[in-house]
């Protein structure tokens, strides 16, 4: 039986429930969520962030394209307030939008900022923000979001091997990776390389989350719809 | 009639019987595993090699997709447990991958770390595996799992040339080389150039396996389908 950590999603444990197991994201796998825009990709991850908070466990958040203060209001959306793990440091983000030098951030060691265009530097700041969580928590959650910007900003065969360098760094500290993706932003075999990457494929499309593949069980689809908690199955 | 090695895939050996051959793989010659992602050409591989395992049949395994602590735990979920082989030295490892997680691991006698970014380093440590496990029987199985890290650090034609140095290397030791490659990762030319290259084809697309091969000395082409699922014991060909 594979160990799963919880979604906080609601229904998704149910539908990816398998021989008495607790269904949820498979512990220390990779998934990929991927859809047209506005279907609610982000939504996924910050629930998926939020639940873990939680729970005790940390979160490296690397936003590419919305700056802290955005992230913070869309969370507040969902009444997922993020302040006190923010001070407690248990929120580690890695802001590539905002500018620190016109003090859209704040001073703190869990807030870093790094540049869309710089991947290089990207990677510098994943290494010391693993390390960082991983001391505290071995169990902790990663969040991308979103490759999509990352791709519209750099050539693509290098965005797919920062992915897989930031995926081997998250998974060897034991961690569990979440990248979100906007279907057709990139070319077919970019799609293709990315989807190979992962150890599960979630595709949301308006109507229906389809998990497309998932470690231990096979291909699984529910209707969805987006409340004020969030997605809900 | 040509040899064959049993595949360890239930269903597998029965599907692809013919006149030439008995069924299973056949012996000494190259298979690309192929197909979308997510379909099961991972699983297919360890399952083909943990049975070699099974009958002390010696094992080169190129991982450059996962480290090799990824695919132990991949290998346990299905209850293929390879670290006595890795002890007895039955496996001789070549972690292409491991490196980028940045942390630090040490080469054993048999696990030996390369860089998927640099194939020259790459095949010098398959050429003193191949010695190493031709050593120890002229009946060994490769695998390289997969092409697509391969692809996507590297040229194409890079790919393409190092991918034949490494076929051209098992095929003079004896072995039988099993390579896994997404569909879809490069342009159909390259996708066509890649398959012309191997005596077997194995596409699994997800509900079907399709199997073409060809026997090159008496110049003819055999090819099978059937429907398979993935269970907990790994791949199961269900002749459907």
């Amino acid at each position: 039986m594979i160990p799963c950590i919880e979604s906080g999603i609601s229904g998704f444990e149910e539908l990816t429930r398998s021989n008495g197991g607790t269904g949820g994201i498979p512990e220390n796998t990779a998934t990929l969520v991927y859809g047209p825009a506005k279907t609610g990709k982000s939504i996924f991850a910050n629930q998926f962030t939020y639940q873990g908070l939680l729970n005790g466990e940390p979160c490296l958040y690397i936003t590419t394209d919305k700056g802290l203060k955005q992230f913070e209001t869309s969370m507040n959306e969902f009444q997922w307030p993020i302040e006190t793990y923010l001070e407690d440091n248990s929120l580690y983000v890695i802001d590539t939008i905002s500018d620190v030098s016109k003090g859209n951030l704040p001073k703190s060691k869990t807030v870093v900022q790094s540049y869309i265009n710089n991947p290089t530097d990207i990677m510098v700041k994943v290494g010391s923000g693993v390390h960082y969580i991983y001391r505290n928590n071995p169990r902790f959650r990663s969040v991308i979001d979103s490759a999509t910007t990352l791709l519209a900003y750099n050539e693509n065969m290098l965005i797919i091997r920062v992915l897989k360098a930031y995926l081997m760094r998250v998974n060897e500290a034991g961690g569990t990776p979440i990248i979100i993706y906007t279907e057709n932003s990139a070319d077919k075999i970019v799609e293709t390389m990315l989807k190979s990457l992962v150890d599960n494929i979630i595709r949301l499309d308006g109507k229906e989350l389809v998990v497309e593949a998932m470690k231990g069980i096979g291909k699984r689809s529910s209707p969805y719809q987006i409340t004020d908690k969030g997605i809900e199955l | 009639m040509i040899q064959t090695i049993e595949s360890g895939i239930p269903g597998f050996d029965q599907l692809t019987v013919s006149e030439l051959a008995e069924g299973g793989i056949p012996e000494k010659s190259t298979t690309l595993i192929y197909g979308p992602p997510k379909t099961g050409k991972s699983i297919f591989c360890n399952q083909f090699a943990y049975q070699g395992l099974l009958k002390l049949e010696p094992c080169l395994y190129v991982t450059t997709d996962q480290g090799l602590k990824q695919v132990q735990s991949n290998m346990m979920g299905f209850n293929w447990l390879i670290q006595s082989y890795i002890q007895n030295q039955t496996i001789y490892i070549i972690d292409g991958i491991s490196q980028l997680s940045g942390a630090k691991f040490d080469d054993t006698n048999n696990i030996k770390l390369s860089s998927v970014g640099n194939p020259a380093d790459m095949m010098v440590k398959v050429g003193i595996g191949t010695r190493s496990v031709y050593k120890k029987s002229n009946h060994f199985i490769s695998i390289l799992d997969s092409l697509n890290t391969l692809f996507a650090f590297n040229q194409e034609q890079m790919v393409i040339r190092i991918l034949k140095a490494y076929l051209r290397r098992i095929r003079e030791a004896g072995g039988t080389g099993l390579i896994a490659y997404t569909e879809g990762v490069t342009d159909s030319d390259t996708e066509n150039e890649l398959k012309s290259l191997f005596d077997n084809t194995i596409r699994l697309d997800g509900e079907y396996i399709r199997v073409e091969s060809n026997f090159e000395d008496i110049e003819e082409v055999k090819s099978y389908e059937s429907t398979y699922i993935i269970t907990d014991k790994g791949i199961v060909v269900n002749g459907k």
